[in-house]
């Protein structure tokens, strides 16, 4: 049945071809990009979360910054 | 420089909070009752609304949309609003939000014990109550998009760009499968029948798992666990391809779902492929997070918070290579079906979900009420007991899971099936089954704990409404490109909106790729001449099945194996389901396939076996039905099933609902009354049982009653 339904598609045999195309350019973009990005923008963005504009009490065993 | 003075809402995510805490206990108690019902049926106490088939649902909405999204949106209302140094765009929002979901809880806790039910895995809420769950999600949408606009900070840290795509792709989901058509105000049918409603339901049901409980808890962990450990994630630019990696590929890999099935090889293969790419971003996810704690695991070994991460992360990791291994399809072919998958699951909601959450309740709840966790050693306590508890839970269903799978296709040297009764598979199992439930009784027992120790830190702190901070307004300075040439990416995360545009283009490529060959597959789908549609009292009868919640333990759907074929009869074909709205194949197997249940027994042998399984079938786990026998079938609203069935393709005569119906549900309901009495049972036609037992004896017969003509369109 399997075949049928493939063969009822017309121009099937792109399918593969464009979807490793698309995987491809897709990773290949994706690493590139994270590759050019600059350090100290990276350094901001990973304190992002640890930025610490309030303070509180908190369990000893937890950081202190919120 | 300008600074602005504003406030963080604690309010919204103490209130997400205990709701959490309330709904895991209510989703978990449920849970424990379905499992215990899986070697003990009479712990349904003989009542209808809380048998098994109905709290199953009840139990996984209750997990999934109850506990873990209540805590999704704690996480989220917390974290968006530090990340963006800003409130939350409207308070009236994130309260219609939170009154709304909880609502729509509660709805659910009404109607799935009653038997309202779709039947469609974690979708099984009825029209009116999806229509509400997609107002509410707007809502969180607009919400979550309106504080992203007004932030302060230049950057969207990777946190939100998860919140982002689980907010539009949970979305996009639920609107998709949740096309149906009404027959009255708590009843209503697909529209995509058999292998198409297949295809859109694990399509959705993949990625419901994949967008609301990995994608917003991934989201979660990069911003908590940084925070908890004081160390900035591992990296950043991992993150990247975890967040971009993941929600490219996820969208792709429903049909692993539906291996082996009436679904084309082609569509099984494409899920195959891409479920075992997933492993890589899903790895470089966990590794992430695991190496953000390089030199701080002194720290693990003291704060509950970083153990209980830990052991969620891993979770992660164990759960995500387990999948993709499962999606292989010889793995599949022994573990669909069985308990394997039960475990699988679990894995990954006691571990990844579960435990995450813990950690950031007790991460909030000592920094919204300004003191220090009323007791360490309790939250340690609860760890300990927690991870046994999974142990408990998952060791012994994988063992039962292999052990049915194994059992199923076991052949005898003579070659005919060594375990020929169904049943042979499922007494061996028993002592497994009540072994798990020792486990969800261990973790819950935790989550107790947990809450008291939740409910001692408020009452010795003081809730801190609102947190008031400091912070410069955004300089206009992103978009314009003032601070000279910005890379693609921070561009892309400088514009919000453009990037939710290309979060929805990433997984739309892998959504399209599926939905188009489901409308190839409907006009490839091979007819079958001797396939008809339902009649009147099989149409009442199958919404029986569908209300009781039989497929919960049945499957309709006999695999291409000699081991299935040999127990079941002919393997399931794509043509067989055209008229069914919605498809029933079922994904677990407590019961046999159903699939060619029609004439396999006489009538009688259905009435007695739904009054006492126990009276036909010594030793079995199925719960009694007597209701069935006295409750009167659903004959008013057979009209306006009928002509909603007839709208959504089912080919009826226009007016048959008006008349001709009824009288060939009395002529059929006569002859099966008449079979009952030749089987010395008096029954009366207008109950349940006849309808039900109409739907069960022509389960299959359209094959087996008739040669196979097929012709493709």
């Amino acid at each position: 049945m399997e075949q049928k339904v493939i063969c009822g598609i017309e121009g099937v045999g792109i399918y593969g071809v464009i979807s490793i195309l698309i995987c491809f350019t897709f990773f290949t973009g994706t690493f590139l990009w994270v590759v050019s990005l600059k350090k100290n923008y990276l350094k901001h963005m990973e304190d992002l979360p640890l930025d610490g504009s309030e303070k509180n009490s908190t369990d000893k065993n937890q950081p202190t910054t919120l | 420089m300008n600074v602005e003075t504003f406030k963080y809402d604690n309010r919204i995510v103490r209130a997400f909070a205990i709701a959490t805490v309330v709904w895991g206990i209510v989703g978990m108690l449920v849970g424990l009752l379905a499992a215990v019902q899986l070697f003990f049926p009479d712990a349904n106490l003989n009542l209808q609304f809380i048998t098994f088939g109905r709290i199953r649902p009840l139990h996984t909405n209750a997990v999934i949309f109850a506990f873990v999204g209540n805590g999704m949106f704690m996480g989220i209302y917390y974290s968006l609003q530090r990340l963006c140094k800003a409130r939350m765009f409207s308070d009236f929002i994130s309260w219609f939000h939170f009154w709304g979901w909880q609502s729509i809880i509660v709805s659910a806790a009404l109607t799935l014990p009653l038997g309202f039910t779709t039947s469609k895995e974690y979708a099984e809420l009825e029209w009116p109550i999806k229509i509400a769950i997609a107002v509410v999600w707007v809502a969180f949408t607009v919400n979550l998009i309106g504080t992203i606009l007004k932030r302060r900070e230049k950057h969207m840290y990777v946190a939100i760009w998860f919140y982002l795509a689980t907010a539009l792709t949970v979305a996009v989901l639920h609107v998709t499968n949740s096309m149906t058509m009404p027959a009255g105000w708590f009843k209503s049918y697909s529209m995509y029948a058999g292998v198409q409603d297949a295809l859109v339901q694990w399509w959705y049901g993949h990625n419901a798992v994949a967008f609301f409980l990995t994608t917003p808890y991934l989201g979660l962990m990069y911003y908590f666990l940084p925070k908890a450990a004081n160390r900035p994630v591992f990296s950043y630019r991992l993150s990247i391809i975890h967040f971009w990696g993941l929600i490219f590929l996820y969208i792709w890999a429903g049909p692993h779902h539906l291996l082996y099935t009436a679904l084309p090889d082609w569509a099984q293969s494409l899920g195959m492929v891409f479920s075992l790419m997933l492993i890589a971003p899903s790895w470089g996810g966990m590794l992430n997070g695991l190496l953000t704690l390089r030199g701080v695991w002194d720290k693990v070994r003291q704060d509950p918070v970083l153990k209980f991460m830990v052991v969620a992360v891993t979770a992660y990791g164990m759960a995500t290579l387990e999948g993709p291994v499962m999606a292989i399809k010889t793995v599949n072919s022994l573990s669909h079906y069985t308990d394997w998958t039960i475990a699988h699951a679990h894995s990954g909601a006691l571990g990844w979900n579960g435990f995450l959450t813990f950690s950031m309740l007790y991460f909030l709840y000592p920094r919204l009420y300004k003191t220090q966790l009323w007791s360490t050693k309790l939250a340690n306590y609860h760890f300990w007991i927690g991870l046994l508890g999974i142990m408990f839970y998952i060791i012994p269903i994988y063992v039962a899971g292999i052990t049915e799978g194994l059992m199923w296709k076991q052949f005898n040297k003579d070659g005919f099936l060594q375990y020929p009764n169904f049943l042979e598979t499922i007494v061996q199992i028993v002592p497994m089954l009540r072994l798990r439930a020792i486990g969800g009784t261990l973790y819950l027992v935790g989550v107790f704990m947990m809450a008291y120790n939740l409910y001692r830190t408020a009452k010795a702190g003081e809730f801190e409404p609102d947190t008031e901070v400091q912070a410069a307004p955004l300089e206009k300075t992103v978009s314009s490109g003032a601070h000279g040439k910005l890379s693609w990416h921070r561009m892309l995360e400088g514009k919000p909106m453009l990037f939710t545009v290309l979060a929805v283009v990433a997984i739309l490529i892998g959504g399209i790729v599926e939905i188009i060959p489901m409308y190839l597959v409907k006009e490839n789908v091979p007819t079958i001449a001797s396939v008809h549609p339902y009649t009147p009292l099989e149409v009442l009868g199958r919404d029986v099945y569908i209300r009781e919640g039989c497929l919960g333990c049945h499957s309709q759907m006999i695999r291409p194996f000699r081991s299935e074929t040999e127990r079941y009869g002919e393997y399931s074909k794509a043509g067989e389901f055209v008229y069914d709205h919605p498809f029933l194949w079922g994904s677990e197997r407590k019961g046999p396939d159903l699939a060619r249940e029609g004439g396999r027994y006489p009538d009688a042998w259905h009435y007695n076996h739904m009054d006492d399984p126990r009276s036909t079938s010594p030793g079995s786990i199925m719960p009694r039905y007597p209701w069935l026998l006295t409750q009167k079938m659903e004959m008013d609203s057979l009209p306006w099933r009928l002509s909603a069935l007839r709208r959504i393709g089912v080919p009826y005569p226009a007016g048959y609902e008006n008349g001709p119906a009824q009288k060939d549900l009395q002529a059929q309901a006569e002859k099966i009354v008449a079979n009952l009495k030749l089987g010395s049972v008096n029954a009366e036609p207008d109950k349940d049982i006849v309808a039900l037992i109409a739907y069960l004896q022509r389960l299959g017969t359209d094959i087996k009653n008739a040669p196979v003509t097929t012709a493709a369109k």
